[in-house]
């Protein structure tokens, strides 16, 4: 077996990369994939948190490559899902602790056993950005439509095109919120695409929902009635390789189709 | 009475939806904004920088032609993938030999005293001798707007470089800082949102 190894990058902080990397990862490994995630913010770790493993950690990556342990002593497996483990990052250490040559190694060897390898990636573009990069052959980078994230993003998609390991990258859109795209406050997803020129492999609604899921540590593709956990889950099916439309978000959303939905639903239940 | 009040205030309500078309939305001061700035970060083209082949070019060109240099403008903008520097010169008329030989001759001797004068100069910036150069061979079919593609400095995005004509500028605020003249660009997209 030789898995796919993917970055999830973005450039700016908080624009939900590792919100991404957490949901992307449940989504792939429900689907029957073998899914290996791998925290490479070393000193500022937050993946065992939104997967609830952080109680779990006995090992990190820092361990595996300074020899104190095997690779597969420090893989935590998820709590729900056999298929899913997290190698997680060092919380004591900073980013000059692992190298890229020691990254691309690690992701070499998992390749083996996995399908696929999800390296979340710090924010920003010095050291852990490189790292993180160093071992993957595709990208995904996660913005939203602010002006600060796009920019940023931009800067990125400008870095991986110069990175010759990195054979495609293409474009998450987080927190997009169609009313606000609906009354023009907002950038549309088109906007966002056009002036990045690049492809899309997702588009995350703003959902509460991901407070309260990161709260209990659970990614919310789990919650297959949220908005947001479809949208995931069309995520990883597209980086699977299937064909799925976007969702459109401005009737999904708006409270017309939600009493019509209602409505709907009680004339089948009559019948 | 009542017939005055809701006549008011469905004047108010036409007022306040008309206000609200005319008014630049948010997504779009932020698109616009966007396209600039990206358009500098990706080009490493400083306003700086433009200021100084702006300069450069109006010193080129006025050998050859009268024009206003007040209002010649140099922008970057985006068709597409591709990023195009667009310059804008609002020619009064052309000059004759006579005048040109003059300009060239003053040009050359003014090199030549510089050159004696001092040895320090700073050579050129690699990108602004480049358009100059460019700038060169399009004088000849000026004023024309004509498009030609420039050598490509930069690896990710191509540049390709436009003279267009005076109507249309490169840069929509431009024009509104200017006067109330809609550039082509403006009326276009004005003309797209009426018909949707």
């Amino acid at each position: 077996m030789s898995g796919r190894v993917i970055v999830i990058t973005s450039g700016k902080g908080g624009v939900g990369k590792t919100t991404a990397s957490a949901n992307i990862g449940t989504a792939l490994a429900k689907a029957g994939n073998k899914v290996v995630m791998i925290d490479t913010d070393l000193g500022l770790r937050n993946l065992d948190l939104l997967l609830g493993l952080e109680n779990r950690i006995v090992y990190t990556i820092v361990d595996v490559v300074e020899e104190r342990c095997k690779l597969k002593q420090a893989l935590v497996k998820d709590k729900k899902n056999p298929n899913l483990c997290l190698l997680a990052a060092a919380q004591t250490r900073d980013k000059s602790a692992v190298t890229e040559e020691q990254l691309k190694d690690i992701c070499e060897k998992l390749k083996k056993d996995y399908d696929f390898i999800l390296v979340d990636c710090p924010a920003g573009i010095e050291q852990g950005f490189q790292n993180a990069v160093a071992g993957a052959t595709e990208a995904i980078v996660v913005t939203t439509p602010e002006m600060s994230a796009v920019r940023d993003a931009d800067r990125i998609i400008g870095l991986l095109e110069a990175k010759e390991e990195i054979e495609s990258y293409r474009l998450l859109l987080n927190r997009v919120r169609p009313n606000l795209i609906k009354s023009k406050d907002m950038m549309s997803v088109e906007d966002v695409v056009e002036i990045l020129s690049a492809d899309l492999i997702g588009i995350i609604p703003e959902d509460t929902g991901i407070i309260t899921s990161t709260n209990k540590g659970e990614p919310i593709v789990n919650d297959e009635k949220s908005l947001a956990g479809r949208a995931y889950m069309n995520v990883a099916r597209r980086i699977m390789g299937e064909d799925v439309d976007f969702m459109n978000l401005e009737e999904e959303t708006s409270v017309v189709a939600k009493v019509k939905k209602f409505f709907k639903g009680l004339m089948g239940k009559e019948k | 009475m009542k017939d005055n009040i809701f006549a008011e205030l469905y004047n108010k309500l036409l007022g306040f939806f008309r206000q609200a078309e005319q008014e630049e939305s948010a997504k779009d001061v932020a698109c616009n904004r966007l396209r600039v700035v990206l358009m500098q970060d990706r080009t490493n083209l400083t306003p700086q920088l433009l200021e100084r082949m702006r300069s450069e070019l109006v010193e080129l060109l006025s050998k050859y032609l009268e024009m206003d240099k007040e209002a010649l403008e140099l922008n970057l903008d985006q068709e597409g993938e591709q990023m195009a520097l667009m310059l804008s010169i609002p020619v009064i008329r052309a000059k004759d030999e006579e005048e040109i030989e003059k300009a060239l001759a003053e040009a050359e001797k003014a090199k030549e005293e510089s050159e004696t004068d001092d040895e320090e100069t700073a050579p050129e910036d690699e990108l602004s001798e480049e358009e100059t150069e460019e700038a060169d061979e399009v004088e000849e079919t000026s004023p024309e707007s004509t498009s030609e593609p420039v050598a490509d400095s930069q690896p990710a995005k191509a540049a390709a470089m436009k003279f267009p004509n005076k109507e249309i500028c490169g840069d929509c605020r431009e024009c509104e800082l200017s006067d109330d003249i809609e550039c082509e660009k403006k009326q276009q997209a004005a003309s797209k949102k009426t018909t949707k």
